[in-house]
């Protein structure tokens, strides 16, 4: 008599069920509020000045665990909107296809100037569709929605904290990343 | 010749009407899946999914079609056909409405179980010429199940059968019009005797929980393990078909067929139709696969005492009650 009552409970359970509202989220058509902290691809974003902020300094190119940075500096030159001398990057590739997405390389930029944003997915038809360039790069800066994480302030909430009696200086000396460490 | 052009027109119309509730009846059974598991079943196909069902023959018929190397393959081939003609021919004798009837036989009811218990034979075809283990087990399994189940099956029919005093179908169904319904009144022999029936039509069509002749967990697919395409679909219509036919059978042996009120037969017939197909989907769903043991226990300990009670019952309600046989 057990089994049978348990089999009409079954069936009560499925009945129940069968008239309520269904949890299915239909993906392409309804999609759900992203995370604050959700973060997919990566953008190249200009600096105040309105000309790239990556100076070519190397620093996510050799953080990156799965090497899919590769940068070309230019060596030192003159910027043409401020006057002063700085570095700026001829080619920069991302692979998003083997990025695991730890956000390392936004943690080390000391010039804010690699970001992730936050759009919802970046599928592609082949390979090469998943490999941003520097111009896909500075697009995405201009045309998708940034993540929360900045490297200036990531590296802030990640500082130990400071002894109080040292007098702070002006600007907290920026932590230059080693080369070749932990590589 | 008169009544064979009426029954190969009848027999036209309703195997159309059928393959086109077959096709519905699938979206209805995976919708009602869907639901039941708080999911939203096919959605992308047509309005609703209701095109599901044609892109999945379409995408089924693409398939290449694969003999084994060592398969038996005339039949082979032939199973899967006959178990679509076993399951539509069960079809003929059921009434639909008061005049639409393929062929109305005086020994419907026999013509039915007949039928019914033919089903196996594609089945243990299909099993033993695919040769493959699997296919065979299940194959096994199937008529092992099926010659059990027959016994309530037959028996529990037999209930409806003495109370109304006739063997044609749609002599059961003018008697429940005037009178009453079976699953109603005599309500001792009556209701359980449909749950017998239902139960032993589960058993009979395969569907869990008695499935175990496909068993997917143990035996891959079994009987269908190696068949492929077109010859996989027809399988799988006769899957749903043999279901459809057998609801109707119950809805015309315990439930009154086209008999209701305000309504043509016809809906009313194919509302219990689809009520009790729904229902047993709703079995599908909700419990999960009987042992091999458990099963042959509920058949011949359980379902076969019963039904032999149950004859009995109606017996002496139509010999003792006053008023009982008519």
């Amino acid at each position: 008599m057990g089994h049978v009552l348990d089999a009409l409970r079954a069936m009560g359970t499925t009945l129940v069920t069968a008239f309520r509202k269904p949890t299915t989220v239909e993906f392409p058509k309804v999609v759900r509020p992203r995370a604050e902290r959700y973060r997919a691809s990566f953008a190249l974003p200009d600096d105040e000045h309105g000309e790239l902020a990556c100076i070519g300094c190397l620093a996510c190119e050799r953080i990156c665990p799965s090497y899919v940075i590769k940068m070309k500096p230019t060596g030192k030159i003159e910027s043409p909107v401020t006057g002063k001398k700085r570095q700026y990057v001829d080619a920069f590739v991302l692979d998003l296809s083997a990025c695991i997405g730890c956000e390392l390389c936004i943690q080390v930029c000391n010039s804010d100037a690699i970001r992730m944003t936050r759009e919802p997915e970046v599928p592609g038809f082949s390979r090469e569709d998943l490999v941003l360039d520097l111009e896909r790069l500075r697009a995405n800066a201009r045309e998708k929605t940034m993540s929360w994480g900045k490297g200036s302030e990531l590296q802030e909430r990640q500082e130990p904290p400071k002894a109080e009696k040292k007098p702070k200086p002006e600007v907290a000396p920026v932590a230059v990343p080693v080369a070749g460490e932990a590589r | 010749m008169n009544a064979l052009a009426h029954g190969a027109a009848y027999g036209a119309v309703i195997a159309t009407v059928l393959l086109a509730m077959v096709a519905l009846a699938i979206w209805f059974e995976r919708k009602l899946a869907g639901r039941m598991q708080s999911r939203l079943g096919p959605t992308m196909v047509g309005p609703v999914g209701l095109l599901q069902p044609i892109a999945d023959v379409l995408k089924l018929l693409q398939k290449e079609d694969i003999v084994p190397a060592d398969a038996d393959r005339g039949l082979f081939n032939v199973a899967p056909v006959l178990a679509v003609l076993v399951s539509l021919g069960a079809a003929a004798v059921v009434p639909f409405a008061p005049s639409t009837i393929a062929a109305d036989l005086d020994v419907g009811v026999l013509y039915v179980l007949a039928i019914g218990g033919l089903m196996v034979i594609p089945t243990f075809a299909a099993g033993w010429a695919s040769n493959n283990k699997f296919a065979l087990l299940g194959g096994m399994r199937a008529v092992a199940q099926s010659v059990s189940y027959g016994v309530p099956l037959v028996l529990a029919t037999l209930v409806p059968v003495i109370l109304a005093g006739t063997m044609s179908l749609s002599g059961i169904v003018a008697w429940q019009s005037q009178h009453h319904w079976f699953a109603v009144w005599p309500v001792l022999p009556g209701l359980p005797a449909f749950f017998v029936f239902f139960l032993a039509l589960l058993a009979e069509s395969n569907r869990i929980p008695f499935d175990i002749p496909e068993a997917e967990s143990e035996l891959v697919a079994g009987v269908t393990t190696e068949y492929t395409g077109a010859k996989f679909t027809l399988f799988y219509m006769a899957e749903y078909l043999h279901t459809l036919v057998g609801s109707a059978v119950a809805a015309a042996l315990f439930f009154g067929g086209w008999d209701g009120p305000f309504a043509p037969g016809l809906f009313w017939m194919v509302g219990k139709t689809l009520a009790l197909f729904a229902s047993v989907y709703w079995v599908r769903w909700s419990l999960l696969r009987f042992r091999a043991d458990q099963l042959m226990e509920l058949c011949w300990k359980r379902l076969t005492p019963l039904s032999v009670a149950l004859v009995l019952l109606a017996a002496a309600w139509v010999q003792f009650v006053p008023g009982g046989g008519k």
